[in-house]
């Protein structure tokens, strides 16, 4: 495989900017009509993607193992948006038909060759996994949202329970589609360990202007339905790890180290946690009492609530890396941290700094898919 | 054609025909001049030949055009019109109705995100003022009622005054009848503020719902 060629070809093609995927999804809707429907109505964000999805699979051409698992999830992953196998040709001669189309007279039948045989492959790679995945788990899950429970002005808990079971790792996220917001999905995650009933938890925060945060929020009734994803997301647990647990968990960032918490309260031997819960209000804190509850009944749990911007708060009050920081040393903890982007990166940034080594670092990571 | 018409200036036209008048043949003899006539119906034979020639290659012409339409249309290229072009001509139309689309959406997305902030301000605001005045309310109560005991405090202790004693005691019931009341103020303004925040933002959630729903049915296009 060339990948070199390939990878300049695109270069050259992505210089026309939204141009390119603008034609591609045009062309493949005229040509197969059916298909638009997997798609939300406003394309602009599948459209900001699919160069870059393009680019990283051409970068990775020249180390197929890593590619092989990211197509494998990548597959799995879009049997939920109802993609079927001969859903893979049509992208594919739209997407030969674009590259044609802005590369002009620099398309010859050798890069043409190159771009279906390397298309081939990612598709075969794709449509593998998917079968593969078929064998032991349904596309997407209906859930029944069992309550929603308001807990603070911008924060609900939903309890959904899914058909059929899903079976998941504490920590990890799905995704999730309103039918109000049709083939909108967004990542949750799950923010309790597995239950006999099949429930999960999610903690929603209302986002403004948040087209899937808000249908969730204002637009649910106990008995309606979602749909559920499979179970996705790398912030689990490290069981094998000796050490004890930092977690660090800015407002909804709080639900997967709640399920990663009750999953420790069910083994014989749980390692000392010490969590950070921080919000800029003491509104924000919502789920507190429920946490002190369980730090009450656990030795090994110390939680600790912080705002930063509340200043009738009565505890620790600063930014969330701050206030961790100040607190002690945690090179010797394996970190969980969960939160906003720019705390997330800010707190991995100085527990590095502070001598945590990147491997006992755990933060969530999609790879494939937006937040 | 029009062309050649123009080009070929020799040629006859149903005017020529119309207009010919034929010279009169030499004295002693009758009728017209022979050569005369002759010349124009050779005229007239050049025109004929001239035209169906052009019948012809037009009839050529419509034949070979008419098949290429055809073969297009079967095969997908080489067609007159250019089959490519207006694909990629569909492609745009279908590109711009997706735009259209994309904005109402970033519209309707813009409109709530600006209606959830200015309310999310707005409680801020309305709680912040909220507890500014209880705070205010509560310093109030407690300085009156320092004050008060200060006083009974430092009241002359004259045994013989029964009657200050007494106005004393009636001051100090007075001032916890007061609090009493201050208190149940305080609570009742308080209760009142946080029902008119539950009520208006239940209110806005309505309104919010509204205009996501308008907006979805704005956006009704989901096939552009």
């Amino acid at each position: 495989m060339d990948a070199r060629r390939l990878k300049d070809s695109l270069d050259s093609v992505a210089r026309h900017g939204d141009e390119v995927p603008l034609f591609f999804y045009s062309d493949l809707f005229i040509k197969h009509p059916e298909v638009r429907d997997l798609f939300p109505i406003s394309m602009k964000a599948q459209r900001e993607h699919l160069i870059g999805a393009l680019a990283q699979i051409v970068a990775q051409f020249d180390r197929v193992d890593e590619l092989a698992v990211f197509l494998k999830g990548l597959g799995r992953d879009h049997r939920k948006f109802g993609t079927a196998a001969e859903h893979y040709d049509a992208v594919g001669d739209s997407l030969l038909a674009t590259l044609a189309h802005f590369a002009g007279d620099t398309w010859t039948p050798e890069l043409a060759n190159a771009w279906s045989d390397a298309y081939s492959m990612v598709a075969d790679a794709m449509r593998q996994a998917a079968k593969e995945d078929e064998a032991t788990s349904p596309a997407s899950w209906r859930g029944i949202v069992v309550s929603c429970e308001r807990k603070a002005y911008d924060i609900s808990v939903l309890q959904v329970r899914p058909d059929p079971r899903l079976d998941f790792v504490p920590g990890q996220s799905v995704a999730i589609e309103s039918p109000q917001r049709p083939r909108l999905w967004r990542y949750y995650s799950i923010a309790n360990a597995p239950r006999d009933d099949g429930t999960l938890d999610f903690h929603v925060r209302l986002i403004d202007g948040g087209a899937v945060s808000m249908a969730l929020t204002y637009g649910q009734v106990v008995g309606g339905s979602l749909r559920l994803g499979p179970p996705v997301g790398v912030l689990t647990l490290d069981a094998r790890s000796p050490r004890d647990i930092l977690m660090v968990a800015g407002s909804t960032g709080l639900a997967p180290m709640k399920a990663i918490i009750e999953h420790l309260a069910r083994l014989q031997v749980s390692p000392h946690v010490h969590l950070f819960f921080c919000a800029r209000t003491a509104d924000g804190l919502y789920d507190l009492p429920s946490l002190e509850k369980m730090s009450a009944e656990h030795h090994w749990l110390t939680v600790v609530p912080a705002t930063s911007a509340d200043r009738r708060f009565r505890g620790e009050s600063g930014s969330a890396p701050d206030v961790v920081m100040r607190a002690g040393n945690w090179s010797g903890h394996d970190a969980y941290l969960a939160g906003p982007t720019e705390m997330v990166r800010e707190t991995s940034a100085r527990l590095t700094a502070a001598g945590t080594p990147g491997d006992q670092i755990h933060v969530e990571d999609f790879g494939w898919s937006e937040r | 054609m029009t062309a050649s018409w123009q080009e070929d200036r020799k040629r006859l036209t149903p005017d020529d025909v119309q207009a010919v008048t034929f010279r009169l043949s030499r004295l002693g003899r009758r009728g017209l001049d022979e050569e005369h006539v002759r010349s124009f119906l050779r005229d007239v034979e050049r025109e004929l030949v001239a035209l169906l020639n052009e019948k012809v290659s037009l009839w050529n012409e419509v034949e070979r055009l008419r098949r290429r339409i055809i073969k297009g249309m079967k095969h997908g290229d080489e067609v007159l019109f250019g089959r490519e072009d207006a694909h990629v001509h569909a492609v745009r139309i279908l590109s711009n109705a997706q735009l259209t689309a994309d904005r109402y959406v970033a519209d309707a997305q813009a409109y709530s995100h600006r209606l959830t902030e200015e309310a999310r301000t707005r409680r801020d605001e309305i709680l912040n003022e909220a507890q500014q005045h209880a705070e205010l309310v509560l310093a109030e109560a407690t300085s009156q009622a320092s004050q008060a005991a200060i006083a009974s405090l430092n009241a002359p202790a004259a045994p013989q005054m029964e009657a200050s004693r007494s106005a004393l005691k009636a001051e100090i019931a007075y001032l916890r009848t007061f609090g009493e009341v201050y208190r149940t103020h305080l609570r009742a303004y308080t209760e009142g503020m946080l029902r008119s925040i539950e009520e208006w933002e239940r209110n806005e959630a309505g309104a919010i719902e509204q205009a996501s729903a308008g907006a979805s049915d704005l956006l009704d296009l989901r096939r552009p």
